[in-house]
C-alpha cells in the first residue's frame, strides 16, 4: 500500500535522502508563494460580506495546500540512495554443512538452508555483485557453489569461521554475510568478544535460521557431571540431565564398560525443558573407568545420537594430608577424626595442646612428623594440602609460621579451614595476625568474647545447596529438609563482616539471629573457610547410630578441602573440539611450589588401542609450565605421561587421561539456535530472517553501504499520493462551495 | 604417741565417723528410690564448659538398694567432692575447658548425648533394665565413654558383668593392654597400683572384699577404641573425693587423677 501511494517501499525511503531537483531558482518559488497568498486573500476579503469566517477559513486553507503541493511538485523531490557499485562488490554466501543439519524430514535443515539462500539472491543472483560460496563447519572452505555440498562436517564454530570469511575479504570489497544455519554452535556459543571482534569489520551478517527449536520427538542427554578421579570404593554423585520438549518417561542406564552399574527410571514433566537426576555411582577397583551414560528413547525419535555419553573416572589411591592444629582437647576434635577415619584417602595428621606444656600428636606416619611442633618451613607444612587451625590463639605461632600458612594458601593452593572455639578466630587474635587476609571474614578484635556455648540450629544458604560438599542427598528438596532436621550445634562464635569474595554457605540460627556458620573465600592459588562451630559432634551424638550425615558432612568438606589443592607436579589434558586437537598441560615446581625452569619436559601419549606418540612441550607463559598440543586422531581413551629432566636424570612425572570424543558434539544441542544468530546479527548490523519470509533481504543486500556505492536519484514528485492530494483538494473545494453556495 | 596406739586411734576414729553418718542420714523405710529424685544436684555453672563431669544415677540391683541408715544409693558414692576436685583438677592441669560442677544423669536422659564422658561408681550394685541397657549402648557406640569405677571382689563383679552383658552380651571385657593410648595420652601411666579406697588410712589395707589385685579392663569398639574404662579392685573416686584430706596418700589422689585425665583426654581424642 505504501508503495503503491508513494512509489516505493518504506525501507527505500528509510536508507535514502530527500534532495530536490527543480530547475527553477529559489527566488522565483517564493515569489510565487507570496502571489499565491496574497491573491487568495483578497479574494477572501472580499467574499466576507456574504460567508461566514468559518466558510473563509476552509476555502482558504484548501487553497493554500493546492498552491503548496503545486511548489512541492515544481521542487521535483526525489530519493538519494546509495547502493552498491554494478561490478566492484561481492556478499558471501556461508551454508553451515555440519552434521546436525542433516536433521529432519521429508526436507533437511541442510536443504532448507540451501534453497533460503538461493532464494535470498532471487533465484541465487544479483544483478552487479559478485557472490562467493563458503561451507561452514569447523571452518570456513570456500567453494564454487553449493551443488555438491553435504551436511558431514562434524563440528560447528561460527565465530572462527565468520572471522576467516572476512579475513579473507580483506582486500576485496565485501558489503554483507547471509549465514544460513541452524545456529548449533558446537564451539561454546558466540562470546562477548567474538562479537566484537566480528562487529568490528563493519560487515553486517544477516542469518536465517533453519530447524526448530523445539523437538517434541526427541530427548537429549545433554549433560552429565562426574568427578574425573575417585579413591577406590568410591560413590560418586552423578549430575544427568535430559533435554526435552515433552512429557514423558524414559530410563538412565550407567554402564561401567560392558557391566550394568544403574537403571534409573525417570519422569519428563511437562513444560519442564530439562529434567535433572542425580545418581549414585558405585565405582570399586583403582583404575581409568570408562563410564557410559545412556537414555532410552522415546517413541518417534529419530535422532538417538545425543541419547548417550562417556565419562572417564580415573580411580586410584590418593594420599591427601591435612594438618590439623588444635590448642585444647575437644569433642569436635575426636568426631572429627572418627567421621573419617575410614577414609583411606585421608590422612589427618594432628597436633593438639593437651596441657600448656605438652602436645599430643595424632595420625603421623613417622616419629619425626610434627615433632619440633607447628611446622617452621615451606617444605615441611606444603607437604600437606590442607591445614584447619582449631581453638588456638595466633600468638601460639610465630609471625614466620603465619607466613608460610599464608603463602600456603596463596602460592602452594592449600586450602584452609579455622574452626570456632574459645581461643579461635576471633578470641585467638586471628583478625589482627599475618593471615587475616586470607580469611574470609573480618574478625572482631580478641577484646570481644565472640564465641557462645550455646546451641544454635544450622540452615542452607542458596549458595550452600548448590555445593557438592554439603549434599546429604541427590535430590534438592530431600536435601534441605535433611539440614533443616539435623540437631542443632553445641555452640556458635560470631566472625564478623563477610568480605566481598566471601560466600556463606551455611548459617546458624542463634539466640542473636542468624549468623554465617560456613564461609570460604578464594585465596590466590588457594582457598580459605571459616565454620564458626566447634559442636558439629551433636550431629554424631543425637543421631541414630546408622545416621551418617555427621561422617558425610566432614568426609565431604575435607575432601573438598584437599581436592582443590594441586601437586607440585601436575599434568593437565584437555580436548579442544574447535581444532580436534587434545591440549597438554605440565607444570612443574619443589617441594616449596617453587616454579622449576631448569628442566626439560617430554611427553608420551598412548592409545587404549596401543598406539603411542611423543608430543614436544616448551614452556609456557607462566614460570614453571610446558605446553603441548597433540592431534590425537583416533577417538577414545588416551593416556599422557609428562617427563621432566635435568642433566639427564629424571626429576618428576606426571600422568593424565583423557576421553577424546571426535564428532559426537553435533548430535547434541542441534535444536535451533536462534538467540545465538539474532545476536549475531544484531551484533553487526545485519538481520535475521526466518527461512519463510526473506522478504527485504535482497534489498538490504543491494544497497548494503559497507560495500562499494554510488548514489541512485529516483524521483518521487510523481507519486501517485501527490496527485490524489490534488484531487482531493480541489474536489473538497468544489463540493464546499456548491454545498455553501455563497461563497 | 607410739605408732600402735595411733593406728588404733584412727580405727576408732573412722568407725566412729561412719557410724555418725550412718545415724544422721537414717531414713526409715527409705528402700528402693528412684534414681531421678534422690539428689538434688549442684546448680550446674551457667556457662557449662566443654567438658562437664556427668555421673551416671543408675537404678541399684537387689543388694544396693540401700537400708535402715542408708541415705545414699550406691551412684552418689563420693558425691560431691569427687567430680568437684577432679573437675578443678582437669582445669588446672589440662587445657580442656572444664565446667566447674558437675552433672547427674540417668541412662535414659536425653541430655546424656550432650555429654560423651560419663562416670559411674559402686557399679557392683547397678542394675540396668533391657532399656537402660540399649540407652548406653547406643550412646558408647555413637561415640561416649564411660568410666566405672569403686567396685571389688569376685561378686561385686559378677553383678556388674551381669548389667554389661546387657548392653553388650557380643563383645568381650579384656585386660588394657600396657601400650594402649588410655594409659599414654597424657600422662605415662606405666605403674599398677591397687587406689585404695579412704579405709586404707584405718585398716593399713588396700584391697576390699577378695580384690586384692587391681584390674585396668575395658570394652573395645570394632575400630579397636575403648569405649568402657573399668577400674577394678580399686577406688579411683575415693582418691578424687579425698585430695584435701592430709591423711589419704598423695601419690594415691596423684595417681587418680593421672588416670582420670587420661581417661577424659582419650575419650576426647579417639
Amino acid at each position: 500500500m505504501f508503495e503503491a501511494l508513494f512509489k516505493y517501499s518504506r525501507a527505500d525511503y528509510a536508507r535514502s535522502d530527500l534532495v530536490f531537483s527543480g530547475d527553477l531558482p529559489a527566488w522565483t518559488l517564493y515569489l510565487l508563494a507570496v502571489v499565491a497568498v496574497i491573491a487568495i486573500g483578497t479574494l477572501l476579503y472580499y467574499r466576507r460580506a456574504t460567508a461566514k469566517w468559518y466558510q473563509l477559513a476552509v476555502i482558504g486553507s484548501l487553497q493554500l495546500g493546492m498552491v503548496a503541493l503545486v511548489i512541492w511538485v515544481l521542487l521535483q523531490p526525489g530519493l538519494a540512495t546509495e547502493q552498491l557499485r554494478d561490478g566492484e562488490n561481492s556478499i558471501a554466501l556461508v551454508l553451515d554443512n555440519s552434521s546436525s543439519m542433516s536433521y529432519g524430514t521429508p526436507d533437511s535443515r541442510f536443504r532448507s538452508a540451501a534453497q533460503s539462500l538461493s532464494g535470498a539472491l532471487q533465484d541465487g543472483e544479483l544483478p552487479g555483485v559478485a557472490v562467493r560460496y563458503y561451507e561452514l563447519g569447523a571452518a570456513a572452505v570456500r567453494v564454487d557453489n553449493f551443488l555438491a555440498s553435504a551436511p558431514t562436517e562434524g563440528a560447528t564454530a561460527i565465530a572462527d569461521g565468520l572471522l576467516e570469511i572476512l579475513e579473507d575479504s580483506r582486500f576485496s570489497p565485501l558489503a554483507a554475510i547471509v549465514l544460513s544455519s541452524d545456529g548449533a554452535d558446537t564451539s561454546g556459543g558466540l562470546t562477548a568478544d567474538e562479537l566484537a571482534e566480528l562487529a568490528a569489520y563493519g560487515i553486517p551478517v544477516h542469518t536465517i535460521g533453519v530447524g526448530r527449536t523445539q523437538i517434541p520427538e526427541d530427548i537429549e542427554l545433554s549433560d552429565v557431571t562426574i568427578p574425573d578421579t575417585a579413591p577406590p570404593g568410591s560413590t560418586l554423585p552423578a549430575r544427568v540431565t535430559v533435554l526435552h520438549d515433552a512429557p514423558g518417561t524414559t530410563a538412565i542406564k550407567i554402564y561401567d564398560d560392558d557391566e550394568l552399574l544403574q537403571l534409573v527410571p525417570l519422569e519428563l514433566a511437562a513444560n519442564a525443558g530439562s529434567t535433572t537426576a542425580w545418581i549414585d555411582v558405585e565405582l570399586g577397583t583403582a583404575g581409568p573407568h570408562q563410564l557410559q551414560f545412556s537414555i532410552e528413547g522415546v517413541t518417534g525419535e529419530t535422532e538417538l545420537r545425543n541419547n548417550s555419553r562417556s565419562a572417564l573416572v580415573n580411580v586410584g589411591n590418593q594420599d591427601n594430608r591435612v594438618l590439623y592444629f588444635e590448642g585444647e582437647p575437644r569433642w569436635e576434635y575426636k568426631f572429627m577424626r572418627r567421621a573419617v577415619d575410614d577414609d583411606e584417602d585421608l590422612r589427618i595428621s594432628t597436633l593438639l595442646r593437651v596441657s600448656p606444656n605438652k602436645f599430643y600428636r595424632q595420625g603421623i606416619s613417622s616419629p619425626e612428623q610434627l615433632e619440633a611442633g607447628f611446622p617452621t618451613s615451606r617444605d615441611e607444612l606444603f607437604a600437606y594440602d590442607a591445614l584447619i587451625l582449631g581453638s588456638v590463639e595466633a600468638a601460639m605461632l610465630t609471625d614466620e609460621q603465619q607466613s608460610i600458612i599464608r603463602d600456603f594458601v596463596s602460592e602452594r593452593g592449600g586450602s584452609l579451614l579455622m574452626l570456632a572455639g574459645p581461643s579461635g578466630l576471633g578470641n585467638g587474635g586471628w583478625g589482627q595476625s599475618l593471615i587475616a587476609d586470607v580469611l574470609p571474614a573480618r574478625l572482631p578484635p580478641t577484646a570481644t568474647d565472640t564465641f557462645h556455648r550455646k546451641k544454635a540450629g544450622v540452615s542452607l544458604t542458596p549458595q550452600g545447596q548448590s555445593v557438592q560438599m554439603l549434599r546429604f542427598d541427590s535430590d534438592d528438596d530431600a536435601n534441605s529438609r535433611a539440614w533443616a532436621e539435623l540437631p542443632e550445634v553445641a555452640d556458635y562464635q560470631v566472625i564478623g563482616e563477610l568480605k566481598p569474595a566471601a560466600i556463606a554457605l551455611l548459617n546458624a540460627e542463634t539466640d542473636i539471629g542468624q549468623i554465617p556458620l560456613l564461609i570460604s573465600q578464594p585465596y590466590g592459588r588457594g582457598n580459605a573457610y571459616i565454620l564458626a562451630t566447634g559442636g558439629t559432634w551433636r550431629w554424631q551424638m543425637s543421631l541414630p547410630l546408622e545416621d551418617q550425615k555427621h561422617e558425610t558432612f566432614w568426609r565431604q568438606l575435607l575432601r573438598a578441602l584437599v581436592t582443590t589443592a594441586p601437586e607440585n607436579v601436575s599434568l593437565t589434558s584437555k580436548g579442544d573440539k574447535r581444532n580436534g586437537t587434545i591440549q597438554l598441560r605440565a607444570e612443574f615446581r619443589d617441594d616449596a611450589f617453587r616454579p622449576v625452569d631448569d628442566i626439560g619436559v617430554t611427553a608420551v601419549a598412548s592409545h587404549e588401542g596401543g598406539e603411542s606418540f611423543s608430543v614436544s612441550l616448551a614452556p609456557g607463559k607462566e614460570p614453571g609450565v610446558f605446553v603441548g598440543e597433540f592431534a590425537p586422531g583416533l577417538a577414545g581413551t588416551w593416556y599422557f605421561e609428562a617427563l621432566a629432566e635435568r642433566n639427564g636424570e629424571a626429576v618428576g612425572v606426571s600422568r593424565s587421561s583423557i576421553l577424546y570424543e571426535s564428532g559426537q558434539s553435533e548430535f547434541f544441542g542441534f535444536r535451533k539456535n536462534a538467540g545465538l544468530l539474532q545476536r549475531l546479527s544484531a551484533a553487526t548490523g545485519g538481520r535475521y530472517f526466518e527461512p519463510g519470509d526473506l522478504s527485504g533481504l535482497a534489498d538490504l543486500l543491494r544497497y548494503s553501504s559497507p560495500g562499494i556505492t554510488e548514489t541512485e536519484l529516483r524521483a518521487i514528485w510523481d507519486a501517485p499520493i501527490v496527485f490524489l492530494l490534488l484531487l482531493l483538494l480541489k474536489g473538497s473545494e468544489w463540493l464546499f462551495r456548491r454545498r455553501w453556495s455563497s461563497i | 604417741m607410739p605408732r600402735k596406739q595411733r593406728s588404733l586411734c584412727l580405727i576408732l576414729t573412722g568407725v566412729l565417723t561412719l557410724a555418725a553418718d550412718a545415724v544422721a542420714g537414717q531414713e526409715p523405710g527409705a528402700g528402693q528410690e528412684s534414681a531421678e529424685t534422690a539428689v538434688v544436684a549442684r546448680p550446674v555453672r551457667e556457662a557449662p564448659g566443654e567438658f562437664q563431669f556427668v555421673r551416671l544415677a543408675y537404678s541399684a540391683n537387689s543388694y544396693g538398694r540401700g537400708g535402715w541408715g542408708q541415705r545414699r544409693q550406691m551412684w552418689q558414692t563420693d558425691w560431691p567432692d569427687a567430680e568437684h576436685h577432679f573437675s578443678r583438677g582437669v582445669d588446672r592441669l589440662t587445657r580442656i575447658d572444664v565446667a566447674e560442677a558437675g552433672r547427674i544423669l540417668t541412662p535414659l536422659d536425653d541430655e546424656i548425648y550432650d555429654y560423651p564422658w560419663i562416670y559411674a561408681v559402686e557399679v557392683g550394685y547397678w542394675y540396668l533394665n533391657d532399656q537402660e541397657a540399649a540407652r548406653i549402648r547406643e550412646y558408647l557406640l555413637r561415640g561416649g565413654f564411660l568410666m566405672v569405677d569403686d567396685f571389688h571382689g569376685t561378686w561385686e563383679w559378677s553383678l556388674f558383668v551381669a548389667s554389661m552383658e546387657k548392653v553388650f552380651p557380643d563383645r568381650p571385657i579384656v585386660e588394657i593392654p600396657e601400650g594402649d593410648e588410655a594409659f599414654h595420652v597424657h600422662y605415662d601411666l606405666d605403674q599398677r597400683v591397687q587406689i585404695p579406697s579412704r579405709m586404707f588410712i584405718y585398716s593399713g589395707v588396700t584391697w576390699e572384699k577378695d580384690g586384692y589385685t587391681p584390674h585396668w579392663r575395658g570394652i573395645y569398639d570394632d575400630d579397636g577404641r575403648l569405649m568402657v574404662a573399668i577400674n577394678f579392685n580399686m577406688d579411683i573416686g575415693d582418691a578424687w573425693e579425698h585430695a584435701d584430706w592430709p591423711d589419704y596418700p598423695e601419690n594415691m589422689t596423684a595417681l587418680a587423677y593421672r588416670f582420670g585425665i587420661n581417661y577424659v583426654i582419650y575419650a576426647m581424642t579417639h
